[in-house]
C-alpha cells in the first residue's frame, strides 16, 4: 500500500511537474533538468547548476543541448542569508503542524479514552506553542523570501528559470496559507484557547479546526517542494 | 519510374512526423529510463489511427499500403524505435491472421482491435529456435476437437499486454498455425526482458503448460504454420528495414544539429572535413536504405514476390542504422557517450535490427537461394 501511495504521489507531482515545467532536458554536464522554454530566442541558457552556457535545439523531439561556453564568475552571496534562513522556517513549520495534529488527535480522543485526560492538561500550552512556532517559521520565511530574490537578481542574473518561478510562486503561496493559519489559529476559533482542543459540541469549531489542519498540510506540501526545488538549485541533480 | 510522394502520402507522413514530436520523441528518455510500456502513447497512436494499419476495411480496419505504412514507421522510429515497436508490433501477429485466417477468425480477433486498444503478439521464437524457425519443438497434440500446446516461446514482443498469441506449434512433426487468446488457462507471462535496447518495447517469455486451443483457432491446415510464419515475413520486413531507417534519421538529424552549433578550433565543428564527410555518408546510406525499403514494399503492394528485394531492405538499413549510430556518437564526442544525450541510445537500439525478424545472416540466405534461381542478373 505504501509502494502504491508512492507511486501515485510521484505521478501526481511529475503532471505537475510536466504541466510547470514544459519540456526539458538534462544539462550534459550537470543533469540539472532545465525547461526548454527557459532558453530565450536565441537560444541560450546558462546552467544554474554548474554554469554552462548551452544552446538548444530540439529535433524530432529530441533535445540536443550544446554546451558553448562557461560561466566561470558566478558571484556568491557574500552573507548567505538565504542558505541559512531557508532553514528555519522549514525546520520549525513541521513542529507547528505536529502540535496542531496532536491537539486534533486529543480532542477526537478524549470522549472515548479517558486515561489521556491528564495529558489534555497541557493542550493549552501546546497550541501557544504552535502558536509562536507558526509565527516564527512563516515570519522568517519572508527574510527566506527576500534573501532569495537578493539571491536571484545577484548569483542568477534575474535569468528566467522554471524552477525560480515556481520558488516565488509557492513562497507567496506559502505565506498566504501560513498567514490564514495563524489568524485561525490565534482567533481561538479553531481550538479554544482555554482547552487548546476542538470544540466537538460546537459544528463551527470543527470545520474551522479541519481548515486549519488543511492550510497547515497544504503549507507542509508548498515547504517540501520548496526545499527540494531549492536544493536541486544548489546540488544539481 | 516515380519517386515524389503523393499529396495523400506527404500528408500522412507529416501528420505522423507530428505525432512524433508531439509523443514520441519528447518521451523516448523516459520510457528507455523506465522500461515502462507505453501505453498512453499507444492510446494515442490508436485514436489517431496509427496502430493496426493492416486491418482490412472490412473488419472495421482503415488500411494503408505497406508503402505509406513504412514511410510513417520510419518517422515513428525517428523518435524512439523501442515505442515505435511496441505500437507496431500488433501487426507481426495480425498478418499470418489477414493472409490465413478464415472470415469467422479475422473477425473475433481483427475486428475487436479497431474498436478498442489492444495487442497482439507473434510467438513463434523458441529459446533453441531463432533464426531456425522449423526447429520449434511447442507441441499441439489433438484431443477431441481441441488441441492441447505444450512449450516454451522466447522473446515475444508485446507477450505481456497481449490479447492473444499467433503459435506455430508442431502437430505430429507438422508445423502448424493458431491463434491462442491470452487469457487461457495455462499460459504463463514471464517478466520483462531487460535488453540492450528499445526498453520501451516490452519482450517476454511466454510458457504454454497444457493449454486447450479450440480447433477453430487453428490457421489454415495443419503443416500450413511454416508457410504461414514466413510469408508475413515479406510483409514486415519492410517495415523493420523502415523502423532502421528511423534510427538512421535520428542519428542523422541529431549528428547533424550538433556539428552545426558546436565549435572547436574556432569554427563550426561541421567545417572540420573528417565530420562532414561522416555526415555525407550517413545520408547517402540513408537514401539507399530507403529507396531498397520503398521498392521492396512497393512491390508488395503490387501482389509481387518481394522475398529478396524484402530481405536485402532489411539487411542494408539494419546495417546503415548501426553504422549511423556510431558514427552519430563519434561526431557527439565526450558527449556522445554519456547517457543525457540521444546518441548512446540510438546505438543500444540500432543492434536488434541485425537480429530479429531474421539476422542479416538469414537475409543473405534469402537473397543468395535467390540469386541460386537466376540464370543471369539484369
Amino acid at each position: 500500500m505504501f509502494a502504491d501511495l508512492r507511486r501515485i504521489t510521484a505521478k501526481i507531482a511529475e503532471r505537475f511537474k510536466r504541466r510547470f515545467y514544459g519540456r526539458t532536458f538534462n544539462c550534459p554536464v550537470c543533469h540539472f533538468e532545465l525547461a526548454v522554454v527557459d532558453a530565450g530566442s536565441n537560444r541560450l541558457l546558462v546552467c544554474p547548476v554548474c554554469g554552462v552556457v548551452i544552446d538548444i535545439e530540439e529535433v524530432y523531439g529530441h533535445a540536443v543541448p550544446v554546451v558553448l561556453e562557461v560561466e566561470l564568475y558566478r558571484p556568491q552571496p557574500k552573507a548567505r542569508i538565504h542558505p541559512l534562513a531557508t532553514h528555519v522556517p522549514i525546520g520549525l513549520y513541521p513542529f507547528a503542524v505536529l502540535g496542531a495534529v496532536l491537539l486534533a488527535a486529543g480532542s477526537l480522543a478524549r470522549p472515548f479514552l479517558p486515561a489521556v485526560e491528564p495529558l489534555l492538561a497541557r493542550a493549552p500550552m501546546i497550541a501557544d506553542a504552535t502558536l509562536v512556532l507558526l509565527v516564527l517559521s512563516v515570519g522568517l520565511s519572508i527574510l527566506t523570501f527576500a534573501s532569495g530574490l537578493w539571491d536571484w537578481n545577484r548569483r542568477y542574473r534575474r535569468r528566467s528559470y522554471r524552477q525560480i518561478r515556481l520558488k516565488i510562486a509557492f513562497s507567496i503561496l506559502f505565506l498566504v496559507l501560513g498567514g490564514l493559519a495563524i489568524a485561525l489559529h490565534a482567533s481561538g476559533a479553531a481550538f479554544s484557547p482555554a482547552s487548546g482542543l476542538i470544540d466537538l459540541g460546537s459544528p463551527a469549531s470543527i470545520v474551522l479546526a479541519i481548515v486549519e489542519l488543511a492550510l497547515l498540510s497544504a503549507g507542509m506540501a508548498v515547504i517540501a517542494t520548496l526545499g527540494h526545488v531549492g536544493g536541486t538549485l544548489v546540488f544539481g541533480k | 519510374m516515380q519517386f515524389s510522394p503523393s499529396a495523400e502520402q506527404t500528408e500522412l507522413v507529416e501528420k505522423a512526423r507530428a505525432f512524433t514530436k508531439e509523443y514520441i520523441g519528447p518521451n523516448s528518455m523516459k520510457y528507455d529510463r523506465s522500461g515502462e510500456f507505453p501505453r498512453e502513447i499507444c492510446r494515442e497512436a490508436f485514436k489517431q489511427g496509427f496502430m493496426n494499419p493492416h486491418i482490412p476495411a472490412a473488419y472495421g480496419g482503415s488500411p494503408h499500403t505497406v508503402l505509406d505504412h513504412c514511410m510513417v514507421l520510419e518517422e515513428m522510429a525517428t523518435g524512439c524505435s523501442g515505442i515505435a515497436t511496441a505500437i507496431d508490433a500488433n501487426g507481426l501477429s495480425q498478418y499470418p491472421v489477414i493472409l490465413a485466417g478464415s472470415d469467422d477468425q479475422k473477425r473475433r480477433f481483427l475486428a475487436p482491435m479497431t474498436e478498442e486498444l489492444m495487442f497482439s503478439a507473434y510467438a513463434v521464437t523458441e529459446p533453441e529456435a531463432g533464426s531456425d524457425v522449423s526447429r520449434v519443438k511447442t507441441s499441439a497434440t489433438k484431443m477431441g476437437n481441441d488441441y492441447v500446446l505444450n512449450g516454451i516461446k522466447w522473446w515475444i514482443t508485446n507477450g505481456s499486454v497481449a490479447s492473444w498469441y499467433f503459435v506455430l506449434a508442431r502437430v505430429d512433426d507438422k508445423p502448424t498455425a493458431f491463434v491462442v487468446p491470452a487469457d487461457s488457462p495455462g499460459i504463463i507471462r514471464g517478466p520483462k526482458e531487460i535488453n540492450l535496447g528499445q526498453h520501451a518495447s516490452n519482450t517476454v517469455r511466454v510458457t504454454f503448460e497444457d493449454v486447450k486451443v479450440e480447433e477453430r483457432n487453428r490457421l489454415g491446415d495443419e503443416g500450413d504454420g511454416f508457410q504461414i510464419a514466413m510469408k508475413t515475413f515479406d510483409h514486415t520486413r519492410p517495415g523493420v528495414a523502415a523502423g532502421a531507417n528511423g534510427i538512421t534519421k535520428a542519428a542523422l538529424n541529431i549528428a547533424l544539429s550538433y556539428a552545426k552549433r558546436r565549435r572547436t578550433f574556432d569554427k563550426k565543428l561541421i567545417s572540420n572535413q573528417g565530420i562532414s564527410f561522416k555526415l555525407a555518408e550517413i545520408m547517402t546510406g540513408l537514401d539507399a536504405a530507403r529507396y531498397l525499403t520503398y521498392r521492396a514494399a512497393w512491390l508488395f503492394d503490387q501482389g509481387e514476390d518481394n522475398a529478396r528485394e524484402a530481405a536485402e531492405a532489411k539487411w542494408f538499413a539494419a546495417d546503415v542504422a548501426m553504422k549511423a549510430a556510431i558514427e552519430c556518437s563519434q561526431v557527439l564526442g565526450g558527449y556522445g557517450f554519456t547517457t543525457e544525450m540521444p546518441a548512446e541510445k540510438l546505438i543500444r537500439d540500432a543492434k536488434i535490427y541485425q537480429i530479429y525478424e531474421g539476422a542479416t545472416e538469414i537475409q543473405k540466405m534469402i537473397i543468395v537461394g535467390k540469386l541460386m534461381r537466376m540464370k543471369e542478373v539484369h
